[in-house]
């Protein structure tokens, strides 16, 4: 029932997470962070089973973390991704698999923002625009519609507002709240987060 | 790596010498391997869920029936964090128990409560107490509630997926003020202000969003906990018996009231305010 | 969440056939019943001594109590072969306590590593429901029952086993005077509570299959375990 969202421009990557936590018909939670601050340029969505998300989560967070504290430089995106990926996989054919899927955002330093799409049978692909949960089903074609590279970070926040409009209009279940971060040269900074009140006021 | 605990725990759990096994708790443990408990299995291929089966309702004339069923809540407001629950124990549709206590008192400054299996929670939740009695003695210091939660959160999630039922809060008192956090058997842990968990948590939903305020006062705000508890109590059948109300503030957990349904309900028919005590 | 599924495995005619299977069935259902009342200084424990399987009767003089100290006493239904076992691992248990503490170890304590020792087979577990009686440290009658993986509640009257559902709703009419108005706080004596408990088993031997022949009764004081038969209905 989650819902991640992540973009990629030529300068910086957005991600998105809806914020609710349910457990069968009942909403626990509406401000949860699905969204992990790996390394300094690099942020991760996360959604799937209960409890397999955070401890998953933190566990690549950490070991990235660890990765810089032993060689005292940060996994690039792609390293990260190619981690988050082996770890996944390795677990997936042990009796208690990860059932996880994940958006991650970066910046590298040399190739410039980057957007990985892995789900949980651990396949990855690099992405210009992507989506897990059913929230894809209404979003992908806005960003098929609506998508330039060239976006600026205020018309690629309003490209997510979009999206999320449109979940809100058309998706049955609740999803209020979206938490969005934008990962560029400088690092991970936290946007506005989208809700049915922030929407309202356009 | 930070990793392997999980897998290495399966291992010794999958590979348990039988003999061994049947003084299994008073085995040496690797002390910090939170996880390690030496469980009996059965020998079979499918261990993990072995018990799953007899579980199962085709077994209907031999059926291990565990202890179930339940409304819990807790919340945070201005005078800290009310916890309410009822005390019945239902095995099928058979009521074992009208008195059981769903509040543990893991220490003075902590409060766990009960829902799903009751063996799973009470035993895990006296495993929690060991270990934040440890915590207290290695750093003289409490255990934060983040902290506490975290411990139980990560002991169940390495049972994950065998069959545990539990559905836990968490209330407390540290440095950051009140605390409040929802454990569960597949290794959710969330903080938040208010939650209610069981077979009658709806019904208590219901009533509790409806008048909750952070700013209630303290005769208000336990008596909002324990009209919600009698209103799931009285829609929902596995819930029942007597409702406890418990109280979280700065020096500690205080023990409220605990009230008959049956009483709560002649009370509140002619809506009465329950005199205080 | 399989990877494979059924209808997606290729298909041979000839090796078509699943692979056989062994059903694995350790549990049988020997029945029985156990009825524990305490008092102000004492506690009675009762259990049929019917041991059955199905429709057919093993024996009609099976004792279901088991001594576990001079004030703590087991009654064990369900299946007997765990009961077997769990007591004889009891027992050895209560003397290992005994021989590194030289102290014999008290119901409370006897009570919770009962409870222990049933969630360690918490993913195979003991098929008994089982009562615990015994005088606790203040020498006040306690009883203790038990679900099948080890949740544990104290109370002060309890019926278990497969008349248990039989008998419980009788001990909270006649014992705990459930749902009464103006009922005093009579002290429960123990000719009363020794007459109820004889009185629920002639009642359990009228309904239930499981339950019958006759009845072995302990009564736990301060001055030791006595011993107490009783007879039902034989048939």
């Amino acid at each position: 029932m989650d819902c991640l969202i992540g973009i990629k421009f030529n300068d910086f990557a957005i991600v998105a997470a809806d914020m609710t936590n349910a457990h069968s018909i009942i909403v626990m939670k509406t401000d949860e962070n699905k969204l992990y601050k790996l390394s300094n340029k690099l942020a991760m969505a996360i959604s799937g089973e209960q409890g397999d998300t955070i401890q998953f989560a933190e566990y690549i967070a950490k070991n990235v973390q660890l990765y810089k504290m032993r060689n005292n430089y940060e996994l690039s995106p792609k390293e990260a991704s190619h981690f988050t990926r082996r770890i996944l996989a390795d677990n997936l054919r042990t009796r208690t698999p990860y059932h996880v899927n994940l958006l991650l955002a970066g910046y590298d330093n040399q190739d410039g923002p980057q957007l990985y799409y892995m789900d949980y049978l651990a396949s990855v692909a690099s992405v210009d625009y992507a989506a897990h949960g059913y929230g894809g089903y209404f979003s992908l074609s806005i960003m098929d519609r609506h998508y330039l590279p060239t976006m600026t970070r205020e018309q690629g926040y309003d490209l997510l507002k979009k999206c999320v409009k449109e979940v809100h209009k058309r998706l049955i279940v609740n999803l209020p709240n979206f938490k969005v971060q934008v990962v560029d040269k400088d690092g991970v900074h936290d946007m506005p987060t989208i809700t049915i009140d922030s929407l309202k006021n356009e | 790596m930070l990793f392997s605990e999980k897998t290495r725990t399966l291992d010794s759990i999958l590979n348990a010498d039988p003999v061994d096994s049947l003084f299994s708790d008073l085995l040496p443990t690797a002390n910090n391997n939170l996880a390690r408990h030496n469980f009996e299995v059965a020998p079979v291929k499918e261990a993990t869920s072995f018990v799953k089966k007899w579980n199962n309702s085709c077994h209907e004339n031999l059926k291990i029936k565990f202890n179930h069923g339940t409304t819990t809540l807790g919340f945070i407001y201005q005078g800290g964090v009310i916890v309410a629950v009822d005390s019945r124990a239902t095995a099928g549709s058979y009521i074992a128990s009208q008195t059981v206590k769903k509040v543990i008192e893991i220490n003075p400054y902590l409060l766990g409560t009960m829902a799903g299996g009751a063996a799973d929670c009470s035993f895990w939740e006296r495993q929690l107490a060991l270990q934040c009695r440890l915590h207290e003695l290695r750093n003289k210091d409490r255990i934060s509630v983040a902290a506490a939660s975290k411990v139980l959160a990560n002991m169940v999630y390495s049972y994950k997926g065998m069959g545990l039922s539990m559905g836990t809060m968490l209330a407390g008192w540290d440095k950051r003020g009140p605390g409040l956090y929802y454990v569960d058997n597949d290794g959710t842990r969330l903080k938040g202000k208010l939650f209610s968990v069981g077979s009658g948590s709806t019904y208590a939903y219901g009533v509790l969003d409806a008048e909750y305020d952070n700013e209630l006062h303290d005769e208000a705000a336990r008596e909002l906990g324990r009209r919600a508890i009698y209103h799931a109590a009285h829609r929902d059948a596995m819930s029942g018996g007597f409702v406890s109300v418990y109280h979280v503030k700065e020096d500690g957990w205080e023990f409220v009231s605990r009230t008959d349904v049956a009483e709560l309900h002649s009370i509140y028919k002619t809506d009465q305010f329950l005199p205080v005590s | 969440m399989s990877l494979v599924q059924p209808e997606m495995r290729p298909h041979y005619p000839d090796y078509a056939t699943a692979p056989t299977q062994h059903h694995f069935s350790p549990y049988a259902d020997n029945g029985g019943s156990v009825v524990a009342i305490a008092g102000d200084d004492f506690v009675v424990i009762g259990a049929d001594t019917r041991l059955s399987a199905g429709f057919s009767i093993y024996t009609r003089d099976q004792n279901k109590l088991f001594r576990l100290s001079d004030t703590t006493v087991l009654g064990c239904s369900g299946c007997w072969c765990d009961t077997l076992t769990l007591t004889r691992i009891l027992t050895a248990r209560m003397q290992m306590y005994q021989q590194e503490h030289n102290k014999v170890m008290t119901t409370p304590a006897c009570a919770q590593m009962l409870s222990t020792m049933l969630y360690y087979k918490r993913f195979f577990p003991y098929y008994i429901s089982n009562i615990l009686v015994g005088l606790d440290n203040e020498g006040k009658g306690c009883v203790y029952s038990y679900d099948p993986i080890g949740h544990c509640e104290k109370a002060t009257y309890r019926a278990g086993g497969s008349a248990g559902a039989l008998l419980q709703p009788l001990l909270d009419n006649q014992i705990g005077l459930k749902n009464m108005q103006n009922v005093g706080d009579s002290k429960l004596s123990l000719e009363r509570a020794l007459a109820v408990l004889k009185d629920v088993f002639i009642s359990a031997a009228e309904r239930d299959i499981f339950t019958g022949d006759s009845i072995l009764i302990n009564v736990i004081t301060k001055d030791g375990i006595q011993d107490y038969s009783f007879q039902l209905r034989k048939d």
